[in-house]
């Protein structure tokens, strides 16, 4: 496959390489900042943001989509509200959840990586869509949450599995966004064919 | 002056855009009209080598596009239809700087540059104001300006006026008379073409017609009747 | 919309230059993290309140920030003092207070144009080794800034195409159609930073249209 050979050629980036990092990482803070959105039977309504990390894995693939959420994740440090509701500085990443944010880096990382070495490039099957939903579950959920739990657990001195409990009350929503992000992929996969690198 | 492009053949994924262009550009304003997708925007492309021929070659100045890129885009400024996509900083002065700096500018020396460069176009009160607040003519401008002001010796534009209204494409059309430097023109606006040296019509990856605008634009409004 | 949390002021906090507040800062963070003991934690708080003083950013102006905080330090010490007791929920809840008041605080007194300075004068030994090129980064933060305002109008303009047509906007259906116009658009802007000369123009480029794609745009998508 296509995909497969790209992948083991070392890493050049190009300008467009270096836009589309910019562009993902735009997304990505700008999916916090429009109004939050009401799915299905979720009773409470949810910000896109961390669609943007597994989309930026599964559109861009594990460097680049990890390096748009460096980016971002840079642009909350020095103190811009580009996180959802606006929210950004050192404060956030200090505070408990920190690990979370700085865990999207890993977390698009992870999703690129398994949807390169799984996913095809132009139209899904099931068998593609399958993989890519493991990719976000995978990098989505536990890779940020395997960053985001233990730093809870130091940032509030609770123990490993008081910081996962107190944690999983999120994880019906990022399942959901994980369905999201894969159904998202496949429309613009199918538009739009992307070779991940 | 001068721009030789022999045998030129652009193919994507095998499909050909252009097919065999001879050439040789030396007036001051030069026009290319044709159809959507034939292949006029890959022509003013290879001319500041965004694209690079296939076969054949493109020299400007004397300079081969294909082994002198990065020479051939400081020779030839380039301006591009939608000026949403050009505009790739934030602040307004902050844009027009960016071509300075790549050229080994210092970043107060370009923004100084920058500025002067924005006043003598009348645009100096949008110098601080963020990119995305300007209107579309206001954008154009100020992408016109920030090629100009690394003073090109050739200007080419695709399409600048497009997306703009009556008001707006006059102000482009003035800006273009008035530049010093050659232009080579990619565009719809046939009026914009009118008092042009020479007018070249692109159909089907080659080129039709090649002659003074009246002539040219008359055989291309009859072919698209 | 200003995309900056930065509140301008005369305070020595704002005069001081970005190095010695982020140093400041990550030797806190580390201590707070390492400390376990309610008395010391306090006096942390204590200075991080004392600093928000100093700073003199009046708090009408940080409203959003510290109601935030102040839910988030409930959260923490309720749910401590429900697994731990009450001497640890008073650590938590001293050490989340401290670590993210220290954080406004440098976040507040520190214009960004600053931070950005600093962040190229981190880099440049990176950049001699080779590791990172800044002008890269300094290109890429541009770019999102340039592009958060233009990426949330585009979305505005499909909510509201589809809510004409009396649609409801799923997720995927808002969401398809931004990526597949900011691809689109993406190889235009590379197109215009080379033409400029920006930092990753190649000094030889590749035959034929590169990796361009001539593919119409879907302006709306199942």
């Amino acid at each position: 496959m296509a995909c497969k050979r790209a992948a083991r050629k070392p890493f050049r980036m190009s300008t467009r390489d270096l836009v589309l990092i910019a562009l993902f990482a735009a997304i990505t803070a700008a999916m916090g900042l429009m109004p939050p959105i009401s799915v299905g039977f979720l009773p409470v309504p949810i910000t896109l943001q961390t669609l943007g990390v597994m989309l930026a894995g599964l559109m861009l693939g594990p460097v680049r989509g990890g390096l748009a959420l460096a980016l971002l994740v840079l642009l909350v440090a020095i103190g811009l509200p580009v996180l959802a509701g606006g929210r950004g500085g050192f404060g956030v990443l200090l505070g408990p959840t920190g690990g979370f944010i700085v865990g999207w880096i890993v977390g698009a990382f992870v999703t690129g990586l398994v949807a390169q070495r799984t996913t095809r490039v132009g139209s899904w099957g099931a068998r593609d869509l399958a993989f890519a939903l493991l990719a976000c579950l995978a990098g989505g959920v536990v890779a940020v949450y395997a960053i985001g739990i233990p730093w809870l657990a130091v940032v509030t001195g609770m123990d490993l599995v008081q910081a996962a409990a107190g944690s999983a009350v999120f994880l019906p929503g990022d399942a959901v966004k994980a369905i999201v992000a894969v159904l998202v992929a496949r429309g613009v996969q199918r538009a739009y064919p992307m070779k991940l690198r | 002056m001068h721009i030789l492009l022999e045998n030129v053949v652009v193919r994507a994924q095998d499909r050909p855009i252009l097919r065999g262009i001879d050439c040789v550009l030396t007036e001051r304003r030069i026009g290319i009209v044709g159809a959507n997708g034939s292949g006029k925007s890959t022509f003013a492309r290879l001319l500041n080598g965004l694209v690079l021929p296939d076969e054949g070659r493109v020299v400007v100045e004397g300079l081969d596009t294909t082994r002198d890129v990065k020479a051939v885009r400081r020779e030839v400024g380039f301006v591009f239809q939608n000026p949403d996509n050009q505009i790739v900083f934030p602040i307004v002065v902050e844009d027009v700087a960016f071509g300075l700096r790549n050229r080994g500018h210092s970043k107060s020396e370009a923004r100084e540059r920058a500025a002067a460069a924005l006043d003598a176009y009348g645009l100096g009160h949008l110098a601080e104001r963020a990119a995305h607040t300007l209107s579309g003519g206001e954008k154009q401008m100020v992408a016109l300006v920030s090629v100009l002001v690394t003073r090109p010796g050739i200007v080419v534009m695709d399409e600048p006026t497009t997306l703009l209204d009556l008001r707006n494409r006059n102000r482009i059309r003035d800006a273009v008379a008035a530049l010093e430097q050659p232009a080579i023109v990619v565009s719809h606006d046939l009026d914009l073409l009118s008092d042009f040296d020479r007018v070249l019509v692109v159909a089907d990856g080659r080129i039709a017609y090649d002659d003074r605008p009246e002539p040219a634009i008359r055989r291309y409004v009859e072919a698209f009747s | 919309m200003t995309l900056s949390l930065y509140v301008p002021g005369e305070s020595p906090l704002h005069r001081l230059t970005p190095g010695p507040k982020l140093a400041g800062l990550a030797t806190a963070g580390l201590a707070l993290v390492l400390v376990d003991e309610p008395a010391i934690l306090a006096g942390f708080a204590a200075l991080a309140l004392a600093l928000l003083l100093l700073s003199r950013v009046p708090v009408s102006q940080l409203r959003g920030q510290l109601t935030t905080t102040a839910i988030l330090v409930a959260l923490v010490v309720a749910a401590s003092v429900w697994l731990d007791g009450w001497r640890e929920a008073a650590a938590a809840g001293l050490r989340v207070a401290a670590l993210v008041l220290l954080g406004i605080v440098v976040t507040a007194t520190t214009r960004v144009s600053d931070l950005l300075e600093t962040l190229e004068r981190l880099l440049a030994p990176l950049d001699r080794i080779g590791l990172v090129r800044s002008a890269d980064v300094a290109l890429a933060i541009a770019l999102v800034l340039r592009f958060v305002p233009e990426i949330l109008a585009e979305s505005r303009a499909i909510r509201e195409a589809r809510a004409a047509r009396g649609m409801r906007v799923g997720p995927v259906a808002l969401v398809v159609p931004l990526v597949v116009r900011t691809l689109v658009n993406a190889d235009a802007i590379a197109a215009a930073i080379e033409a400029r000369g920006g930092p990753r123009s190649p000094a030889e480029a590749s035959h034929g249209l590169q990796e361009s794609r001539k593919k119409a745009v879907p302006h709306e998508h199942p």
